[in-house]
């Protein structure tokens, strides 16, 4: 469930305008509070659970440990774009973010992100 | 009988929502000349209602229930989420939708023996929806069929099943008893990478385009099919599977000669341009 929980994450933050804010004000509270929040009875599992690694890249806002482990791409680069647009600057904008990400992601190829 | 008029591929590529404004950037301004010809065709022919074929970005479909083909049965549609608001500045939307062409597409009482159909009663439409929309019909007054086919998360249905997909919109269409003008309307992309090594970057496989217009030009669909295989495709981008959703078109057209075929080259990567228009 691994990979599928890293998709899991990534999407429950980069879908929502709150989630973006609180992971960036309070990254580490934000997973914490992630992993242990409960879905209710009416849904079919409450699974949240991340390995130690994913945790830590989380924590890290690490898009390139991330990729490593299996994180969908399209979903990394989503999330990633989601999280530090606040930090644009007039000499640190979106086309500088894909660079740095791509210079990040390169010399690892395309990893097995089949959840 | 209802008329399959014309079919079309278009790019949904939400950074032109961004990028693509007056004046006009040169290197979009085939893009735009694009969307506007066959926003002109649509009118030309009078359609009355869009088959659209998409690919939701795992928005609403993820991977706790991903069907491979599914056809919307709501009365309307909301478009656009959050996400797509912060990221591309995208606006909301609001698409009439078409039950009755729905039910005859996905089958009333039994599936159709084409398709597998899930259906949706309630679908929150992504940019692989609205982007081609506010190009095409930007005042939203056709109404559409929206059909999902998962192109995003493996496994994804083979290349074939898009084209019998194709085949039964049309067939679908030819014994609907309406005299209705129907367009069916599919979105993607040529080669294109994101969140890879490749991406924004222009095309990450310039033979791969290459090929894949050749295939609508010359209305080669069993070539498309080969070429399409998912290692070919993966190595052309991670997410060139939304190519196959062309597929839908050139086989709901019959497999003949696209009358528009064109990759268009912008900044971001090459843009798929494909048009049909049927026989008068």
């Amino acid at each position: 469930m691994s990979k599928y929980m890293i998709d899991k994450f990534m999407r429950a933050v980069e879908m929502s305008d709150a989630a973006v804010d609180a992971y960036v004000a309070d990254t580490a509270g934000f997973v914490e509070a992630w992993e242990t929040a409960s879905g209710g009875t009416d849904r079919p599992t409450d699974d949240r659970t991340l390995t130690a690694e994913e945790r830590a890249a989380f924590i890290a806002r690490d898009f390139e440990a991330l990729y490593v482990l299996g994180a969908h791409p399209y979903l990394l680069w989503h999330f990633t774009e989601a999280i530090f647009t606040h930090e644009f600057t007039d000499t640190f904008g979106w086309r500088d973010l894909v660079e740095r990400y791509r210079a990040a992601v390169t010399p690892y190829g395309v990893p097995d992100y089949i959840a | 009988m209802a008329k399959l008029v014309m079919a079309a591929v278009t790019p949904h590529n939400p950074l032109l929502w961004r990028a693509m404004r007056e004046p006009l950037p040169d290197d979009l301004r085939g893009v735009a000349a694009n969307f506007a010809l066959i926003r002109d065709t649509i009118t030309e022919l009078g359609v009355d209602v869009i088959i659209e074929v998409g690919t939701d970005h795992i928005r609403q479909f993820f991977g706790d229930n991903q069907p491979a083909f599914l056809v919307g049965k709501a009365e309307s549609y909301h478009g656009t989420y959050e996400n797509e608001v912060r990221t591309f500045g995208m606006e909301y939307s609001e698409i009439t939708g078409h039950r009755e062409l729905a039910d005859l597409i996905a089958g009333r009482d039994v599936l159709t023996e084409a398709i597998d159909f899930a259906v949706s009663h309630e679908w929150r439409l992504d940019h692989g929806f609205t982007i081609p929309l506010h190009y095409l019909t930007p005042n939203f007054d056709i109404p559409i069929v929206p059909i999902n086919v998962n192109s995003t998360l493996p496994p994804l249905p083979s290349p074939r099943r898009f084209a019998a997909l194709g085949e039964h919109l049309r067939d679908t269409v030819e014994r609907w008893d309406s005299d209705a003008r129907v367009a069916i309307l599919t979105s993607g992309h040529m080669a294109t990478d994101v969140g890879g090594p490749k991406q924004f970057a222009g095309s990450p496989d310039p033979v791969f385009d290459a090929e894949a217009v050749a295939w609508m030009r010359d209305g080669d669909l069993e070539g498309a099919i080969h070429g399409c295989r998912y290692e070919r495709i993966i190595e052309a981008g991670n997410i060139t599977y939304q190519y196959v959703n062309a597929l839908t078109a050139l086989a709901a057209m019959g497999g003949v000669p696209a009358d528009l075929a064109e990759a268009t080259e912008s900044r971001f990567a090459s843009s798929p341009f494909f048009m049909w228009k049927a026989p008068v």
